[in-house]
């Protein structure tokens, strides 16, 4: 294991007593194991020299004390900041599934950075713009390319990664037509756009 | 809820039923979307907030 990463040595100290917490002795056949925490020591960081200076720059940004480390709970901008897509899920992941008080509190440096942006990147399960545009359209009631922007503000506020009213009117700004619809094909472009 | 006559109007609650919940895979697409709107957004205030950034950072 690399010596230097203090982000490793607490997280796996951290998941024994959170396994060791399940009632059941001997684990049921059709009961789904837990995933087995993520080695980042097995991801080949790939990125060429000018990447590797651009997202150093990106890290820089991100740094508020001058430490040349930024928080945990900063990672996942950093990565979308950088092109990427990462749900809040995928991002605790790579951290080690680390505490809320660990989120805020611990930081990590730029070569650790590195093997957990670059997992990111290798995820073979990105979604694409047919799966957002397919993901809207079930809620398109009358199958003419346009969903109601007051259903998609809830979906988005009560589904998976719920969004706070803050970021839904954000998101949401400028994107209704006169009569509250969203042409979700041309909503999702945009979205990609940048 | 008791309607008392026919014309009853579609409440925000009827609204809520439609939307699947429990669903594990309508969480994950939503996830997913939800995922790329987030990425969307950071991108764009990064965009607004460069000229301030880069001016902070000459600073430094």
């Amino acid at each position: 294991m690399a010596p230097k990463k203090d982000a490793k040595a607490a997280p796996a100290k951290k998941a024994e007593p959170a396994k060791a917490a399940a009632p059941a002795p001997a684990p049921e056949p059709d009961v789904v194991a837990a995933p087995p925490p993520l080695d980042l020591s097995t991801v080949k960081v790939e990125f060429t020299p000018d990447q590797h200076e651009d997202y150093k720059e990106a890290f820089g940004l991100f740094d508020r004390v001058g430490d040349a480390k930024v928080a945990y709970n900063q990672v996942a901008d950093i990565m979308r900041a950088l092109g990427q897509n990462p749900t809040n899920k995928e991002v605790r992941k790579v951290l080690g599934n680390p505490s809320d008080e660990d989120m805020a509190a611990k930081r990590l440096e730029f070569e650790a950075f590195l093997p957990m942006l670059q997992h990111i990147v290798n995820d073979p399960n990105k979604g694409t713009f047919d799966d957002y545009v397919e993901g809207l359209r079930v809620f398109d009631k009358e199958g003419n390319g346009t969903v109601m922007g007051a259903e998609l503000r809830i979906v988005l506020g009560t589904l998976g990664e719920k969004m706070s009213e803050a970021e839904i009117d954000a998101l949401m700004q400028g994107q209704e037509d006169e009569n509250g619809s969203i042409n979700f094909e041309a909503f999702v472009k945009h979205i990609m756009s940048i | 809820m008791e309607c008392l006559n026919d014309g009853c109007p579609k409440t925000h609650e009827e609204d809520i039923m439609d939307i699947p919940l429990d669903d594990p895979e309508a969480n994950k697409a939503a996830a997913k979307i939800q995922a790329s709107f987030r990425g969307h957004m950071t991108r764009k205030k990064m965009k607004e907030d460069k000229p301030r950034e880069e001016k902070r950072q000459e600073q430094k």
